[in-house]
């Protein structure tokens, strides 16, 4: 009989001895595995989660791309089906202008924004020319939403496609290392269709907010394309006040007005309330001042801004509201909207701390306008 | 793990610009912030949307 009770492990594995077969077979097999298949072990691995990220991606982009047509059908009652048209447009792509010479390309990247921009706005419209201008804003919107998922899709899945066409582990690293910011990002966009399509406020509009009440009761004109500003006295110093147009879908031509507004009448501060991201770790909804030109965007705006200024020798102050870009995009929150009058007190003791009386001041509220009027 | 999805409900604040008295209501489609479409209950001024945010029930 074996007695069980007293077997010594030791003696059984040979842990104590060296040349147990057993063993060595425990040992060199899985550093022999690794050595040749790690990377192909590696690659099907992180290949599984990517894989669910991109069925995420899809679903969002078929999401975006149903709540578009639906929208577009029940708003612009267009005479025909509007799905192939906006299928097309779905699949535009910009060439952004050669970088080898830098020299003017802000003027291109420009040129070639607002082209893009013109000629998706006319496309949309011919859907139905009657469509109102705050409609079109929307919708204009929407599809750039649902672009932007399409586009993310479509890269994610052609660099996971390739990698593993390739079995090249290294090759789908970049695309692990950035997946939780792009699926960040993209949760972000979908999550910001239910605000768009019912015009309410997001988080970025809390610059159009406070100044926007600021313009109430003002004669209001036209500064650039979508663009408002007015005038109006505080403490003995001219205040012009600057904002995208609203309550439409839009952050304006800043760039333009500024350039306008300066030539007329040179102002000898401009502010710029604006939001801006917040750090991990930071709390939303904080305010912060500071210097230089606070805005977003791809960059030709604060190009023109910051140009301006210089020539002109112009300071420029901002207050910028701190949040996540979840909270940019989507229906503002209450801790957001309960900043406006702190940030609006904030401006005026800016205004009184950094000018005499007699001066004037630019004030530019920075930011999507939907839901927001002036 | 058990995270669940948060359900957001925008509501909109009402002010009235004589008596500042402010009120409280779901969002309804049209409306936007500085809009004037109704009338105060206790003093007959105009409202005006004050703010419009989403709040969170879990």
């Amino acid at each position: 009989m074996v007695d069980f009770t007293n077997i010594d492990l030791d003696q059984l594995f040979g842990f104590s001895d060296d040349s147990n077969p057993l063993m060595m077979l425990v040992w060199i097999l899985p550093i022999i595995l690794f050595v040749f298949y790690g990377q192909r072990i590696q690659l099907q691995v992180t290949s599984g989660e990517i894989k669910k990220a991109i069925k995420k991606l899809d679903a969002y982009r078929i999401e975006a791309r149903t709540e578009l047509i639906e929208h577009v059908k029940k708003n612009m009652n267009p005479r025909e089906d509007p799905t192939k048209k906006i299928d097309r447009f779905l699949d535009y792509f910009t060439i952004m202008p050669v970088d080898m010479d830098p020299n003017g390309i802000v003027e291109k990247v420009r040129h070639i924004v607002r082209a893009r921009e013109d000629y998706s706005r006319n496309h949309v419209k011919t859907i139905s020319p009657e469509t109102g201008e705050l409609e079109l804003t929307k919708i204009i919107t929407l599809l750039e939403i649902a672009t932007s998922l399409h586009m993310i899709f479509k890269i994610v899945n052609h660099m996971y496609l390739t990698a593993k066409k390739q079995n090249n582990y290294p090759l789908i690293l970049p695309l692990q290392m950035i997946l939780p910011f792009i699926m960040e990002e993209a949760e972000a966009i979908t999550k910001a269709i239910p605000a768009f399509k019912s015009g309410q406020p997001i988080g970025d509009g809390i610059g159009p907010m406070v100044v926007g009440k600021m313009m109430l009761d003002t004669k209001k004109e036209k500064m650039a394309f979508q663009t408002v500003s007015s005038e109006k006295e505080f403490d003995g110093r001219k205040l012009i006040l600057l904002k995208a147009e609203g309550p439409g879908s839009t952050v304006g031509r800043p760039g333009d007005a500024v350039e306008t507004i300066v030539a007329k009448s040179k102002p000898d501060i401009i502010i710029m309330v604006d939001a801006a991201l917040k750090m991990e770790g930071e709390d939303s909804a904080i305010t912060a001042q500071g210097f230089g030109a606070a805005i977003g965007g791809i960059g030709t705006e604060r190009f023109q801004i910051e140009e301006i200024a210089t020539k002109n020798n112009i300071p420029i102050l901002a207050i910028v509201i701190k949040q996540s870009i979840k909270e940019a995009i989507t229906l503002m929150t209450k801790d957001i909207a309960n900043q406006a009058e702190t940030v609006r007190s904030q401006v005026y003791e800016m205004i009184h701390d950094n000018t005499k009386s007699g001066q004037s001041v630019l004030l530019i509220g920075v930011g999507n306008t939907i839901g927001v009027a002036q | 793990m058990f995270s669940k999805e948060k359900i957001v409900i925008a509501y909109t604040i009402e002010k009235c610009k004589s008596c500042e008295m402010e009120r409280k209501r779901n969002f309804t489609e049209g409306d936007y912030l500085f809009a004037e479409n109704s009338k105060c209950n206790s003093c007959e001024g105009v409202m005006q949307i004050d703010k419009i945010f989403g709040e969170s029930i879990e």
